[in-house]
């Protein structure tokens, strides 16, 4: 496959940045496309150029590092899958892609495609956690959980904390994320102790990194890669509003 | 809590604008179902007016409620969108949406038109600014279909359109301390009037449909930000906003549609 890259160049988050053009015509469609792009950088070395710098690292679409806005949508445009996962068959002979950083004021940009995603570690550091006792562990099934809560908070456990939800919205808002981590506890009997104090320390924080509010456009439900629910953000903004109303 | 503090934080300042919403979104529904009575004819249409009217301090009430509500929504809404720009300072360069429609891209936009319009239809009907000559329309009416006395000695009736009461008459009415006849606002004539002006009726399609964008994604918007969800109700509750939008925008604007083909009115 022959394709024309137009990938963001920026040295560093001073810098203002542009796009670089550069054709590859040696990609498989059976690459992936950071095995893509470690080609292109590849070649830059022999060239004595600057390879790009790009996030990466189980390669398995399961830890959240792999970033990249592709053609203008966060991990491509391949629904339900990381940039990692994306493989060149789902673009055509003599495609232009455009690939620029994920973008939003609490992600700065460190160089060229990195950003600082560090802020979503905040976010976890204040609340994204539960206390528990570290004795003899409790009996199996002792706390009874309905079917239904253990799906819903298994769906909301199962974000990575990619940053594409921030990325997608057009507020930069990382509400579906923080919504995931807040739900995944509220929903469940272990996380009821600490729910009301959870759920205001995480937000604002949120508030605090720069991330802005949410809309309701829904680009973040539409390009997480682990298909995270809008819902989260409703319950959320339910436990939100009781626990400010009624905070001890 | 106060206000202030409220409007420091995005969830909250979209709770106000959510609840804010529900009150004007009552308000909607109310004036479309009202709006409904013109199909009934003159009297009744009239005699719902007038009973608006009659509410007083109510009235009032609810004006000055719905005021400060709407208020409220804008000062959310532009605290929000800062709040937002400032999130979001670098755009892309390539901007692909996968989920966001027009309707939620747009919702500044369309709320600012609607506002303006709202001043306008407020300005043209309710203030009677813009078209006086329209606006300043009275009818003679008799309460509980009754019948009174003309100077010569005859008994009319009076409510009936063609009874031929003139102003002239009516005075001598009242001269004679007959309550029976009296005057009120004749709104369906002064819609009729606005409407059978093009100009004025392209103006409300414009307005209302506008109105039907705003509140296609406003009023599931309400419902996410209030957190009324469950997985058994998602779809019902998202459906329910163009549902319920489409229907006050066909019913708002069938009006000026019904005028226009003279099938409303057309005897006036």
């Amino acid at each position: 496959m022959k394709l024309t890259l137009h990938i963001w160049r920026q040295k560093s988050a001073r810098d203002k940045g542009k796009f670089e053009e550069h054709l590859v015509d040696d990609v498989s469609p059976d690459m992936s496309f950071l095995e893509m792009l470690d080609v292109l950088n590849e070649s830059l070395i022999h060239q004595g150029k600057e390879p790009f710098a790009y996030d990466h690292d189980c390669r398995e679409g399961i830890c959240g590092a792999c970033s990249l806005t592709i053609n203008g949508t966060p991990h491509g445009p391949e629904a339900a899958t990381t940039t990692c996962q994306l493989h060149m068959r789902k673009f055509k002979n003599g495609d232009s892609i455009f690939i620029e950083p994920f973008r939003a004021r609490a992600f700065p940009i460190i160089k060229d495609l990195v950003v600082d995603r560090s802020a979503f570690d905040r976010i976890i550091q204040v609340g994204g956690f539960i206390s528990v006792g570290t004795n003899q562990p409790q009996d199996a099934n002792a706390l009874p959980v309905s079917k239904l809560k253990a799906e819903l908070a298994m769906d909301a456990a199962a974000c990575i904390g990619c940053g594409a939800c921030a990325a997608a919205c057009p507020n930069g808002a990382s509400m579906l994320f923080v919504a995931a981590k807040v739900s995944q506890f509220a929903l469940l009997p272990q996380g009821q102790p600490e729910r009301k104090k959870r759920v205001v320390a995480m937000v604002e924080q949120m508030e605090k990194e720069g991330f802005g509010g949410c809309t309701n456009f829904y680009e973040c439900e539409a390009v997480c890669p682990k298909q995270v629910s809008v819902r989260f953000i409703a319950m959320m903004n339910r436990d939100f509003l009781g626990a400010t109303l009624t905070k001890e | 809590m106060s206000l202030f503090n409220w409007l420091k934080s995005s969830i909250l300042s979209k709770v106000v604008m959510a609840l804010t919403g529900v009150l004007l979104v009552a308000f909607v529904c109310g004036h479309t179902l009202g709006n409904m009575l013109i199909y009934l004819g003159k009297e009744e249409f009239n005699a719902y007016a007038q009973f608006l009217q009659s509410l007083g301090e109510i009235l009032w009430l609810i004006r000055i409620t719905l005021f400060l509500a709407l208020i409220l929504h804008i000062i959310a809404a532009i605290r929000v969108k800062f709040l937002n720009m400032a999130s979001k300072p670098v755009k892309y360069q390539v901007r692909r949406y996968v989920k966001a429609k027009l309707t939620s891209r747009t919702m500044l936009w369309t709320g600012s038109m609607v506002l303006a319009f709202l001043a306008y239809h407020l300005l043209h009907f309710t203030i009677g600014v813009t078209n006086p000559k329209d606006f300043h329309v009275y009818e003679y009416y008799a309460p509980h279909n009754a019948y009174g006395v003309l100077p010569s000695g005859a008994i009319a009736k009076i409510n009936e359109p063609n009874s031929k009461i003139t102003q002239n008459l009516l005075d001598q009415f009242e001269s004679q301390a007959s309550k029976q006849v009296m005057k009120r606002h004749d709104v369906y004539k002064m819609v009729v009037l606005g409407f059978k002006n093009p100009w004025i009726s392209l103006c409300y399609f414009i307005g209302v449909i506008l109105l039907g964008f705003h509140l296609n994604h406003a009023i599931q918007s309400m419902f996410q930000t209030l957190g009324i969800n469950h997985p058994k109700y998602d779809k019902c509750l998202r459906n329910f906003s163009p549902v319920l939008s489409t229907i006050i925008v066909i019913c708002m604007i069938s009006i000026p549609i019904n005028i226009l083909l003279g099938l409303t009115g057309g005897a006036l």
